[in-house]
């Protein structure tokens, strides 16, 4: 026998939750009903415009990942286990490009890295070279806002790993290089793969530091989310072509969310 | 092969300063936790770094705070089996037995020796997760044995044991020792594992080794009160010397002159205040009649008494002068004792129960030596 009390208070829950599932669900069913209905999705990926913001986005947001890892991991690393000053404040920063509005993370790399910037003047007076509105720009936009998932993720997964294992290994004769290699960083796998994943997703939707610092060029700076972008402001895609991008974009987001949970859980099977 | 150890170090309020040396044996660190038994192990592993003192491992000096000498864990040849085991869940077994192996090794043969060593034969892909408690101990074990280190250093590496698996884990590890010829430094808190496993026994307090000694002359002859407390002595009595009798020192206590064992140590003289330590299981108690010219004699009756299956402890009052005695007792003289043959009724706190007992002296208060007394009566039971 249920208490009427909670009879109304489970319906109560049950409405809530179907709104709110409702409401995360309709737009993706319009998105979806919108491309189907226009009829022209097919031929507008096809599109040179929509070819070149489609690699453009993968290979950026694949190599601002592999930097990511490579440069990222020896932070997360000496955050989980260092001892030195200022790490405290150092951690804390890490998510500071988190939190902050990308647009913001565009000034501050225009300021830093643009032709008059702090060094991007200097570098442009010995080499020529400059960093902005390019490819390599897209990358940096991407590395700055999307990294810390990884570096956050990283140390979590850093943090997980018993110490006394390291400290085994080293009685065993292991270096410390063959220990992070052989028992560190197999242990925290799973963390790494995530943060990687995530760091990949994010810097596949980077739009805010993105157009700031590296423009919005077609077949040079234009990613997918400036392409939608520019499909509003009237490219020759039109909103056609702004639904068969986002819809471009959730099918690699579906992708990754189950890839992810695949790996996830064959990482706590074995 | 051999271990000389000697090491100083502060960690906060706590002072470690203690030394010891071993060669081909079996010494039992022993203490509560928190008294310093591991942290010697990890001075000598190098994980963790003595202020001051010097450590070599089979003639090799391994730290030396005056020479400037300290090798990193990696190049000290000891093999080091923690309390929590740590092993490598990401690999199977007969990798983290090989992860040690010097490089030169055919790995795969000398795994599936040390495998057989200690019964893991066919468990060689196994991840270590998925064995049991004393499978997961054997594989530690046979881990640090691969590294083929002259030094075995163990922290209580059988606590999650049950005492089957336990047992057997003892008897390997003696075997291990005479096939290997190893020296063996084992953590322990356990009194039964302590004397099943002991060549010698040091017992540590507060970061200091207390006695360092063989294994019956620590138990039978602790070097100060708080050994014996920490060697489960159960009566530890106040007495005063009282003179000596063939150089066996009489020491009386609450009205009674006990005779004691020869002290080690510093001799105590007539008048000095000894404690006295009397082990349960060494008092002989005997119904009825005295015990003709056994020394160490009085008369007492059963006050309490608790049943732990295979033994028994009784508290006994004195019927006259004498000191209130703990006294344990092996079932079966238990049982004669109180007259029951094949389990009658009960018949106890009868007076005239005549004890005499082996008494140990530890030091005079306030003065160093040592105690010990010895035994009086044979047993009769």
């Amino acid at each position: 026998m249920r208490v009427p009390a909670d009879r109304a208070a489970l319906a109560t829950v049950t409405l809530l939750a179907a709104v709110f599932a409702l409401f995360f669900l309709l737009p993706f069913a319009g998105l979806i009903d919108r491309a189907i209905a226009d009829g022209e999705t097919w031929s507008l990926l096809r599109t040179r415009q929509v070819r070149e913001a489609l690699v453009l986005s993968f290979w950026a947001a694949t190599l601002a990942s592999v930097l990511a890892g490579v440069l990222g991991t020896p932070g997360a690393y000496l955050l989980a286990r260092g001892h030195f000053p200022g790490r405290a404040i150092a951690d804390a920063l890490i998510d500071l490009p988190i939190v902050l509005p990308p647009t913001v993370a565009g000034v501050a790399l225009l300021t830093a890295f643009g032709r008059r910037g702090l060094v991007g003047e200097p570098i442009e007076a010995w080499t020529g070279f400059t960093f902005g509105f390019r490819t390599t720009a897209v990358v940096m936009a991407q590395l700055l806002v999307a990294a810390p998932f990884y570096v956050r993720a990283a140390k979590s997964g850093f943090d997980a790993v018993d110490p006394q294992l390291e400290r085994v290994a080293y009685t065993l004769g292991a270096s410390r290089v063959r220990t992070f290699a052989r028992i560190t960083v197999p242990q925290a796998w799973p963390a790494l793969v995530a943060g990687t994943v995530l760091c990949w997703s994010r810097a596949m939707g980077e739009l805010g530091a993105t157009l700031i610092f590296a423009g919005n060029l077609e077949g040079r700076t234009q990613t997918m989310p400036l392409a939608v972008i520019s499909a509003f402001e009237g490219s020759s895609l039109g909103l056609p072509g702004a639904v068969a991008l986002s819809l471009i974009l959730l099918v690699a987001a579906l992708v990754v969310l189950a890839a992810f949970r695949l790996a996830a859980r064959n990482g706590a099977r074995s | 092969m051999s271990i000389e150890f000697e090491a100083e170090r502060r960690l906060g309020g706590f002072r470690y300063s203690a030394g010891l040396a071993a060669k081909n044996e079996l010494v039992v660190l022993f203490g509560h936790s928190g008294a310093g038994k591991s942290l010697t192990l990890q001075f000598i592993s190098g994980l963790m770094r003595p202020d001051r003192g010097r450590i070599a491992i089979a003639g090799e000096t391994v730290f030396d705070s005056a020479g400037g000498i300290n090798l990193p864990p990696q190049h000290r040849r000891t093999g080091y089996v923690v309390q929590e085991l740590a092993l490598f869940d990401h690999l199977s077994v007969a990798e983290n037995v090989a992860f040690g192996m010097p490089r030169e090794r055919d790995r795969r043969r000398r795994v599936a020796e040390l495998l057989g060593l200690l019964d893991l034969a066919g468990f060689e892909a196994r991840r270590p997760r998925t064995l049991s408690g004393g499978q997961r101990q054997r594989v530690a074990l046979a881990r640090a044995l691969a590294r083929e280190a002259p030094v075995l250093l163990l922290d209580e590496p059988f606590s999650a044991l049950d005492d089957t698996l336990r047992n057997g884990m003892r008897r390997e590890l003696l075997r291990l020792r005479s096939e290997l010829g190893l020296t063996i430094l084992f953590v322990t808190h356990d009194l039964r594992e302590a004397h099943f496993l002991a060549d010698r026994v040091a017992v540590f307090d507060a970061g200091r080794i207390l006695q360092d000694g063989s294994r019956e002359e620590v138990f039978r002859r602790p070097a100060t009160r708080r050994v014996a407390e920490l060697t489960g002595v159960a009566n530890i009595l106040e007495g005063r010397v009282a003179g000596f009798e063939q150089g066996h020192p009489v020491v009386e206590v609450a009205g009674v002159a006990l005779r004691c064992a020869p002290p080690v140590g510093r001799i105590p003289r007539t008048g000095d205040v000894v404690d006295l330590a009397i082990r349960a299981e060494r008092v002989v108690l005997r119904r009825g009649a005295e015990g003709g010219d056994q020394p160490n004699q009085f008369s007492a009756v059963t006050a309490e008494q608790f049943a732990f299956g295979s033994t028994h402890t009784l508290r006994l009052e004195p019927a006259g002068a004498g000191p209130s005695v703990e006294v344990e007792l092996a079932a079966r003289p238990y049982e004669v004792l109180q007259g029951r043959r094949g389990g009658s009724g009960s018949s106890n706190s009868r007076p005239g129960t005549f004890m005499s007992c082996r008494a140990t002296w530890t030091r005079p208060r306030r003065a160093p030596a040592t105690p010990r007394a010895t035994a009086a009566g044979a047993p009769r039971a």
